[in-house]
């Protein structure tokens, strides 16, 4: 007699939940980009300040795809968000030109002399972020960026 | 984004509110830019209602900070929210800029 696998329990059903969000890749989805963050951060369980660096750096790399990707150019940015208990991964996919921002160098110190403000959104990213890592799959770049810590500061 | 300017014997407040992100930064810095461009060279901006600051928004405060720096002065920070100053730490540029509790405190130091 065959028996059926049996259900998973309804907290594990409950644990994992996915989202995503499609947006014009121009600096007008920010705003849409940072709520969508929210409510997956949220999803996930960590606090205010923890979401709000989450939805900074995720920002961070939306805005690096828009002006360093697309460049003006017409594209779109698709956004999957996996809200586990107290961890949170964020897929940002676009078809800009290859670009691998996990080998960029970046500079934490920072001066006037030389402030390469350019560079501190990477490094923003980095400093939230618990884990990046980056995919070139096909002609789209695929930036996964995971939190499963709570940020209590730099 | 919203800016409100209040002008003092010695030096002007800017208050911004709201989300300064690369929507916004450009009003701000068309804002700030008049300011040096009077010769106002003492700066403080409160930051108590940034909700949001990115690294276009900072990029903003620091080439401000260069100007003002130039002709003899500064641009001093007061009153950040949360999120302000987490923005500023997590992007290294808490080196650069002198803050304050308050924007009283900040006004009184120049």
């Amino acid at each position: 007699m065959r028996t059926a696998k049996p259900p998973s329990p309804p907290s594990e059903r409950r644990r994992v939940r996915t989202r995503r969000l499609t947006v014009p890749g121009d600096t007008t989805s920010l705003a849409g980009v940072c709520a969508f963050v929210e409510a997956a951060a949220d999803a996930g369980g960590f606090d205010e300040r923890t979401s709000h660096a989450c939805q900074l750096a995720v920002c961070e790399a939306v805005e690096n795809v828009i002006q360093h990707g697309y460049r003006g150019e017409r594209g779109t940015i698709l956004l999957r968000a996996r809200s586990g208990s107290g961890s949170l991964t964020v897929e940002i996919v676009d078809d800009a030109p290859a670009f691998d921002p996990t080998r960029y160098p970046v500079d934490p110190r920072a001066s006037l002399r030389d402030a390469r403000v350019g560079g501190r959104g990477l490094l923003m990213i980095r400093r939230v972020m618990d884990d990046i890592s980056y995919e070139r799959r096909g002609r789209q770049n695929i930036l996964r960026l995971t939190k499963n810590r709570v940020f209590t500061g730099v | 984004m919203e800016t409100q300017t209040q002008v003092y014997q010695r030096v002007t407040v800017m208050t911004v509110t709201g989300r300064v992100d690369s929507t916004s930064a450009g009003d701000l810095e068309t804002a700030l830019k008049k300011l040096v461009e009077e010769g106002k060279s003492h700066l403080v901006l409160d930051l108590s209602g940034v909700e949001f600051l990115s690294s276009s928004g900072l990029r903003v405060l620091v080439t401000t900070l260069k100007a003002v720096r130039k002709s003899g002065g500064d641009l001093r920070l007061a009153a950040l929210s949360q999120r302000a100053s987490d923005a500023i730490d997590l992007a290294g540029l808490d080196v650069l800029f002198k803050t304050y509790e308050d924007r009283e405190a900040a006004v009184a130091s120049f």
